[in-house]
């Protein structure tokens, strides 16, 4: 097994690390905060947002936009003096507007990147839900129960044109048993820098070292010319154009799968990192993000593209909140942060998540964020 | 011999310089003339006067005066050089070491993280020389900590000491993160490990540079501080002025003794004049070869040797930030500002880092920072043209000219100003270090010098005055 051929060689790499670590009076491994250590400060979050009218604003992710509006109505119907100003601008403005201090609250699908963090250390990303994303098809004659087995590899060929027809052998090797059509492969990415685009190709790259070598990931890369390739816009572009176009493959933010079911598109099982292939359902989603509970630094900055669950899916990701922690009163940090607080609490009841097929944070990471949340000041 | 019109047939057994014996005491007890209040003063009785001083009992007054006034000039000044030569070799024994070992520190730092990032951005194999430059670096650095650590101790500095306590808490856990991203990336979960790294990095970025940079600063200071207390005035004057007036004494009392005993010279006064001349010769030189050598060793050795460090640091910095790039591909472009932001930090230009360090270093140093100046512009087009890639979503082509081993490359261009800011640095180190030494040295057996004077003047001016006493009896 791979994974167990790599061992050695890992432990002869972090030998070396570990025992310069210890050089400078500790151990590593032992003074890594992982997240069973960290514990919520207590008493540090208010339970409620400052008195009088208090004004919260947001941008940023689109898929968390839906979720977001849906969390600001419950809210303002439990603390009527708090209004919301919401917008759906992208992560990408998410972050720059909430760094630039133009938000309250930057809503993104990625952690910042260190740039980020260099230019303002001040800020925090705070893991509010846990999302995933699907691939959807639309190849005609299957049935609607029918999940395709797809691998990392086998969609990086299908992007770069090198198969070209859906009953190409190397996809009906995956899926023995399954009548594949002989419609042609039509490849769907995102038109604009997109935190979607850079989970996809995170997963092709990890599994596919040719895509690696070549394309790479990002939240843009250099799309293969393939006849028929299409660029769309949006997540909801990205289902309107798989719905209009038969044989079309594509990557849809989970929030999007109920909209790409109802017209017709299936969505894939995918190859983890241990080699079972897994749809995207609440318990792989969890199992995947469990997973990697233990590993979560106290910031957490983490990708969890291709992890180490054996039941897991393997694009999974946290929806952000990105805020500042030092506010411009202790009025607008109070209510931030009872408002953050609640978010991933009653705001992670099933009630408001399942609207959008996302998951609830695991327990730890809940006390993480309540930490991370507690220095906002 | 010089003759006055005053002067005697000196009496046989006459020591050679002597012009005569005194006159004897007038009949009656009536002094000879002589100064009334001050030694040199004229000999004119004042009129209201109630007991005028006999002679023995002012030449009795000048030689206590005298001999405590050597006294005192040679414990004020003795100590002063003490102090002075203490300071001089704190400067070289402690202050310089301990700079340069925070200075390291910081260095290796910068460069541990550099070389860990960049190899993590080739794979999963790491090469065996990046592996134990990081390891070295690391060691290197723990061991420094440790080392300022146990000299903080003493020094009294509560900023210098939370400093230190911040990087003995900070670096661990930096290792430790790296080495739980090294473990997720050779198990294959590469995504999480580039999450792992950035997190390493910032926790470098956000916690040990700027902790290392701070406790480097506060030993910079105190190095600084003990040049200035080497090459002090204050206490310098202080000497001086007692040595003029010990002087002025020592001028009066002879003449006063020349006019009272018709002898030009007075043996014991004149050797005392002698002991004090050649004293205070010896401390103005050696002070002034100190405070000349130590103000360049600070000037052109440690200044500019910090702002070689600074630019290193920056240079390390730049690199980081395009390899970081290269794993976060966020997407946005902070870390070409972040670039930008050094780039202008560091130079070349009016008041930028390699300029101020061209201009601050002589000789060698200074030829090496104009080369690292000249260098960086090249490095520059490299790493633009990375970027350009990198906006251009072209990472394989950004990858290859940003790690790649060609001498076009990134890694080439980051290598040669490197070489050239280490060469400066070590350039400037050897100047600080022979400077200081200079400057050590330079007060070398002074304080012998202050205290053997002081004892002779008061030898001297014992001996000589008691002759006269001697003559009264």
């Amino acid at each position: 097994m791979a994974l167990r051929s790599r061992l050695p060689l890992a432990a002869a790499v972090v030998l070396p690390l570990a025992l310069a670590a210890g050089c400078s009076g500790g151990t590593g491994n032992a003074a890594i905060p992982l997240a069973p250590a960290a514990a919520s400060p207590g008493g540090a979050i208010p339970a409620g947002p400052a008195p009088g009218p208090q004004a919260l604003s947001e941008t940023g992710s689109t898929l968390l936009h839906p979720l977001l509006r849906s969390w600001a109505a419950a809210y303002q119907q439990q603390h009527a003096n708090v209004s919301f100003t919401l917008g759906a601008t992208g992560s990408g403005k998410g972050i720059a507007e909430a760094s630039a201090g133009r938000v309250d609250i930057g809503a993104s699908d990625a952690f910042l990147s260190s740039g980020d963090l260099i230019t303002n250390p001040a800020m925090l990303n705070i893991p509010l839900a846990v999302s995933a994303q699907q691939v959807n098809y639309n190849v005609p004659g299957l049935r609607r129960a029918t999940h395709l087995r797809l691998n990392g590899k086998v969609l990086a060929e299908m992007y770069q044109g090198a198969i070209t027809s859906w009953n190409d052998p190397r996809i009906a090797a995956l899926n023995p048993g399954v009548r594949l059509p002989h419609t042609r492969v039509v490849p769907l990415h995102r038109a604009e820098s997109s935190g979607d685009t850079f989970l996809f190709t995170s997963y092709l790259s990890t599994q596919d070292t040719a895509w690696d070598r070549v394309r790479g990931y990002g939240t843009t890369v250099a799309w293969p010319s393939v006849p028929g390739a299409r660029a769309e816009t949006g997540n909801s572009g990205m289902v309107a154009g798989c719905v209009a176009t038969p044989g079309c493959v594509a990557y849809v933010g989970i929030a999007y799968l109920g909209q790409a079911a109802d017209g017709g598109l299936g969505h894939a099982a995918l190859r983890n990192a241990l080699g079972a292939y897994e749809a995207p359902t609440a318990n792989t989603i969890t199992a995947a993000v469990n997973s990697l509970v233990s590993a979560t630094p106290v910031n957490e900055t983490i990708s969890m593209v291709d992890g180490p669950a054996e039941k897991g899916y393997p694009i999974v990701n946290y929806e952000y909140a990105i805020v500042s922690a030092r506010q411009r009163s202790a009025a607008k940090a109070r209510t931030i942060k009872a408002f953050l607080h609640w978010v991933i609490t009653e705001g992670n009841a099933p009630h408001y998540l399942d609207q959008v097929r996302f998951q609830p944070l695991p327990d730890p990471i809940v006390s993480l964020s309540d930490a991370q949340i507690a220095k906002i000041g | 011999m010089v003759t006055t019109p005053a002067q005697q047939p000196a009496p046989a057994g006459a020591a050679p310089g002597q012009r005569a014996a005194p006159a004897p005491p007038a009949p009656g007890g009536q002094p000879p003339a002589g100064p009334p209040g001050l030694p040199g003063t004229q000999a004119t009785p004042a009129p209201h006067r109630r007991t005028p001083a006999t002679v023995p009992a002012r030449l009795r007054f000048l030689l206590i005066t005298l001999v405590s006034a050597a006294a005192g000039f040679g414990v004020v000044g003795a100590w002063t050089v003490i102090q002075h030569a203490s300071a001089a070799r704190d400067v070289v024994s402690t202050s310089e070491p301990l700079s340069l070992t925070a200075q390291r520190m910081y260095q290796d730092l910068s460069d541990a993280d550099v070389t860990v990032t960049t190899s993590f951005l080739i794979g999963p194999t790491v090469r065996p020389a990046a592996r134990e430059r990081y390891a070295a670096d690391i060691a290197r650095a723990a061991a420094d900590l440790t080392r300022l650590e146990s000299a903080a101790t003493t020094s009294g500095n509560p900023r210098l000491v939370r400093s230190l306590a911040a990087m003995a808490a900070g670096l661990p856990v930096y290792t430790g993160y790296l080495s739980q991203a090294q473990t997720q990336f050779l198990l294959g979960y590469r995504l999480t490990a580039g999450s792992t790294m950035q997190v390493a990095s910032e926790r470098m970025h956000l916690t040990l540079l700027p902790a290392a940079r701070a406790s480097y600063a506060e030993e910079n200071a105190a190095l600084t501080a003990a040049s200035a207390r080497a090459t002090g005035l204050p206490w310098i004057v202080v000497v001086l002025l007692l040595a003029i007036a010990l002087g002025f004494v020592l001028y009066r009392a002879q003449r006063w003794l020349s006019g009272r005993t018709h002898r030009v010279f007075n043996l014991g006064l004149l050797a005392a004049s002698v002991a004090l001349a050649v004293s205070v010769l010896w401390l103005l030189i050696a002070f002034a070869v100190a405070r000349t050598d130590l103000q360049r060793a600070v000037e052109h050795g440690s200044g500019s040797a910090e702002t070689l460090a600074q630019a290193t640091i920056d240079t390390q910095q730049a690199r980081g930030y395009e390899v970081l790039n290269l794993i976060s591909r966020s997407g946005n472009d902070t870390f070409v500002k972040d670039f930008q932001a050094i780039r202008a930090k560091l130079g070349p230009g009016p008041g930028t880092l390699l300029a101020t360090a061209a201009a601050a270093s002589t000789g060698a140093g200074a030829r090496w920072a104009t080369a690292a100046a000249h260098d960086v512009q090249d490095w520059y087009k490299v790493i633009d043209r990375a970027y350009a890639l990198d906006d251009k979503a072209q990472y394989t082509d950004e990858t290859a000219l940003v790690i790649g081993p060609g001498a076009g490359g990134s890694t080439a261009g980051f290598a040669r100003v490197e070489a050239d800011l280490s060469r400066a640095t070590n350039a400037d180190h050897a100047v600080f270090h022979a400077s200081a030494i200079a400057g050590r040295d330079a007060y070398a057996g002074l304080d012998v010098v202050i205290i053997a004077a002081a004892v002779l003047m008061a030898a001297g001016c014992a001996w000589g005055l008691s002759r006269r006493l001697a003559e009264y009896r």
